[in-house]
């Protein structure tokens, strides 16, 4: 592609001052990715998360029965070449209910945190930009919000909203929401002094456009990080609601739901929990692992 | 960051565990008699856990629902009736068998027309709060079942009580206003209570006891805990021989289960039918078989769309196959159910029909005019294994088109959502997944309370709102009926027409399976599924 090696190396020369900020992001990006991929763990954990979300939406035709259809002559069997994380209590394949399961989970968790960034992010930006009265009031606010425990806040808001899946996106996302309106803010702050944004003030720039323009795009890396590292702790949060009953119904392949379900049977058929249990460790423990990848990665002031 | 996440991830942990705790410690602020409550919720589990046997002094019994009233004459659930028969006792009792003992009362006499039972009363029977057990208290007793403002329970099985005279303190004289077949196992239902302490505590009574039993009340913490500790001057000499009961409900099998392992609980009922043969004769552990009285069902409102027609209802029964249900929800510990009663009841009578069949089943749901079939809700306790059977009984119907939403409720809010209908019209009952047992032993209670029209809820419990003017009027005539080839032909004929209309999907009947430490002797399971522990021991 010869285009696009001149493209790079416009930028990185810097010498077409009108070609600079697409090559820079490009440029940026390719640093970046040369980071991250020295850290294999965290690459190897990117990978597992591109093959969930695969499974995620290629879920039905993957799986190898009907994740709902009971089969009264296979019982809680074990792991076998059919049934390769066996069936449950009531003979379905729980590879299969896995596999359905994880488009809910991962449906759940990212749309709960995507809420939780959209909000965080705007209070953020405002209350970092205008200070002042609404500063206080949102960065109170948030303090209110962080003094409940996560999960403690979000049966709360399951107990007055009632159960169920869609209640249980709102419940996270309340909980994620100040965490990302203090760092956004920080970010705000910093970025508000600098010289590039009181040049554009002078000029009579308006407030929304300095905002999103200018401020705004510094801050994408904090959100990016900040949404990695806080899918792990959603997709437990939504499992630990399901598990105490609070959000899908039992009936769902719901990863919580299914380990709840599954509890009475933990001492003679206990491959019904350890799988969904195996899953949600495996799912969650990729999102931290890849949230910190990212972060080092993206945090200009970690050499390598 | 890490340090920090990690320490999070401990915290939810933490946070999981003081919201199960939390959830104890609401009721335990709802207590009423608190006295002896510990302040922390936790401390106030394993306070109890401490009296169990290893001390020599208390035994624990882990059940699976809540507790609801300690009122003898309003209870309803078998677990309330266990519960309440520790501290309350009737004229007469039920051995495990099911058959009528003297307790109260050391004989009895019926008149040839059936009209006029008299009682001897037993000498030297004290009330808890020291006052005389005499005739004027049994006339206390039945004036307060029989008032109507009181709206109890066992009013109905009173309603043929004309009058009651007490001609000595130590005779009762009962004269009936017709013949009631079953008159003598109603009066093993009505435990005394003390006419002193129904004065002094009104409508408080179901939290305050005061009976005549082996135990009196020592703290009941609606929700979690029963614990009733020994009547030093009950009648019977050498009885009780343990000092405590403490009952805790347990809804969750396997934590029932942990408890029984770990000695936490002594006994516990229901044993979870799927780990029956795993902990048979491991770690002291003895697992106890019965076969019960206890039939399982689901209750079609023959009032509401679409189940008020006999052929929904029928195809619902044919769609669901019952060998299959006996084998995922009981482990195979129990046979299905083949009439309106156990093959333990009086005047069984055995039906045929409703074979798994899938095709039938549609093409009466066809017939009917659903031949996509239909969405309900089906109710029933929060239990696992009731949650299972439910989830068995949607997956069933799924397969004929009938879309089951299933709603599990903890037992108070839902006999509240139950009775809080005063009228048929008010319900909002579908159907519910339920049991039932007739603890007065008896066709008359597996049959009245559950199909008689009189029976609709409050009053009762037919929450099929099934009406069917034969079988009212056979029931009727069964209780009249002096003859018991008579009545047993009645009963057939009950049975048979109730089978036919289906306002149940007939489910299964119980084997009742139940866990002991081997140091415990003595709690019985009778086959209606009650809980006996007079002769309980610690050996």
């Amino acid at each position: 592609m010869p285009d696009n090696s001149i493209g790079m190396g416009a930028g990185s020369g810097s010498s077409l001052p009108l070609e600079a900020a697409p090559a820079r992001t490009a440029g940026r990006f390719k640093a970046f990715y040369r980071k991250f991929r020295k850290q294999r763990l965290a690459f190897a954990a990117a990978c597992f998360i591109i093959l969930l979300l695969l499974v995620a939406i290629l879920g039905p035709f993957l799986t190898p029965y009907n994740p709902d259809t009971p089969n009264y002559d296979a019982l809680m069997q074990g792991p076998s070449a059919h049934h390769w994380a066996g069936t449950d209590e009531y003979g379905r394949d729980i590879m299969s209910r896995l596999i359905d399961g994880t488009r809910l989970s991962l449906a759940v968790s990212l749309s709960a945190v995507f809420i939780a960034a959209v909000l965080g992010t705007i209070l953020g930006l405002l209350s970092g930009y205008y200070g002042g009265w609404l500063d206080r009031l949102i960065m109170r606010g948030s303090d209110v919000l962080f003094s409940f425990p996560d999960l403690l806040l979000a049966i709360g808001i399951v107990a007055i909203l009632g159960p169920g899946l869609s209640n249980v996106v709102i419940a996270v996302a309340v909980f994620g929401t100040p965490s990302f309106a203090r760092i956004i803010r920080s970010v705000t702050l910093s970025v508000k002094e600098t010289l590039f944004v009181e040049a554009t003030r002078s000029m009579g720039a308006k407030d929304s456009r300095i905002i999103w323009r200018h401020i705004f795009p510094e801050t994408v890396s904090s959100i990016i990080v900040n949404v990695s590292m806080r899918i792990g702790g959603a997709i437990l949060a939504a499992a630990s609601l399901s598990f105490l009953g609070m959000g899908a119904k039992t009936t769902e392949p719901d990863w919580g739901a299914m380990l709840s379900m599954g509890r009475d049977y933990l001492s003679i058929a206990p491959h019904i929990v350890y799988f969904p249990g195996l899953t949600i460790f495996l799912a969650v423990l990729a999102f931290n692992i890849f949230g910190d990848g990212l972060r080092d990665a993206l945090d200009p002031k970690i050499k390598n | 960051m890490k340090a920090k996440r990690k320490s999070w991830l401990a915290f939810m942990l933490l946070v999981i565990v003081a919201v199960v705790a939390a959830g104890c410690g609401n009721s335990n602020n709802e207590a009423k008699n608190s006295g002896s409550a510990s302040p922390s919720p936790s401390a106030g589990a394993s306070a109890s856990a401490g009296a169990g046997a290893k001390d020599g002094k208390g035994i624990t019994i882990a059940i699976n629902t809540n507790i609801i009233t300690l009122d003898p004459h309003n209870a309803s659930d078998t677990h309330s009736i266990s519960a309440a028969r520790t501290m309350y006792e009737g004229l007469l009792g039920f051995d495990e068998n099911m058959n009528l003992v003297p307790v109260l009362a050391t004989e009895y006499k019926i008149s040839d027309d059936g009209l006029v039972y008299t009682f001897t009363l037993r000498d030297n029977v004290k009330f808890q709060d020291g006052t005389d057990f005499n005739a004027e208290a049994v006339k206390a007793n039945i004036a307060r079942i029989q008032d109507e403002k009181n709206n109890l329970r066992l009013r109905r099985s009173f309603a043929k009580v004309a009058k009651v005279e007490a001609p000595d303190a130590k005779t009762v004289v009962f004269t009936l206003s017709e013949p009631y077949n079953a008159f003598l196992n109603k009066v093993a239902m009505a435990g005394m209570i003390s006419p002193k302490a129904l004065t002094e505590s009104g409508a408080d009574i179901a939290k305050k006891p005061v009976g005549t039993g082996p135990f009196k009340l020592k703290d009941w913490t609606q929700g979690d805990s029963l614990v009733v500790e020994k009547n030093a001057d009950y009648w019977q000499q050498g009885f009780p021989k343990v000092e405590s009961v403490t009952f805790r409900s347990v809804p969750e099998n396997g934590s029932r289960i942990a408890m029984l392992k770990t000695g936490e609980a002594d006994f516990i009922y229901p044993l979870p039918t799927e780990q029956a043969s795993e902990v048979e004769g491991k770690d002291g552990i003895s697992v106890i078989k019965t076969d019960s009285t206890i039939v399982r069902y689901v209750t079609l409102n023959t009032m509401k769309k679409p189940f008020d027609d006999v052929k929904v209802r029928q195809a619902i029964n044919y769609a669901i196959n019952k060998e299959a249900y006996i084998k995922v929800v009981k482990s195979g510990l129990g046979v299905k159910l083949d009439s309106t009663m156990s093959s333990k009841t009086q005047y069984y009578s055995q039906q045929t029909g409703y074979d798994y069949d899938l095709e039938k089943a549609k093409q009466l749901l066809a017939d009917a005019g659903y031949p996509n079939g239909f969405s309900a809700e089906i109710w029933g306790e929060n239990d696992s294994e009731t949650i299972k059977g439910m989830q068995f009984i949607q997956q069933q119907l799924a397969l004929v088109g009938i879309k089951l939403d299933v709603k599990s409720m903890e037992g108070g809010t839902l006999s509240d959502q139950i009775n809080a209908a005063k009228t048929p019209e008010e319900a909002k009952i579908q159907m519910w997944y339920v049991s039932w047992s007739p603890s007065s032993g008896d066709a008359d209670g597996a049959t009245r309370g559950l199909f008689s029209s009189e029976m609709f809820p409050p009053a009762g419990s037919n929450t099929a709102y099934y009406k069917n003017a034969s079988v009212d009027q056979w029931i009727a005539d069964a209780n009249k009926a002096t003859d018991a080839e008579k009545a047993k032909a009645i009963y057939a004929d009950i049975q048979k027409t109730i089978w036919n209309d289906a306002p149940w999907a007939f489910m299964g009947v119980d084997q009742i399976i139940s866990g002991s430490r081997s140091t415990l002797e003595g709690v019985k399971v009778f086959p209606d599924g009650s809980i006996n522990v007079l002769n309980a021991q610690v050996k």
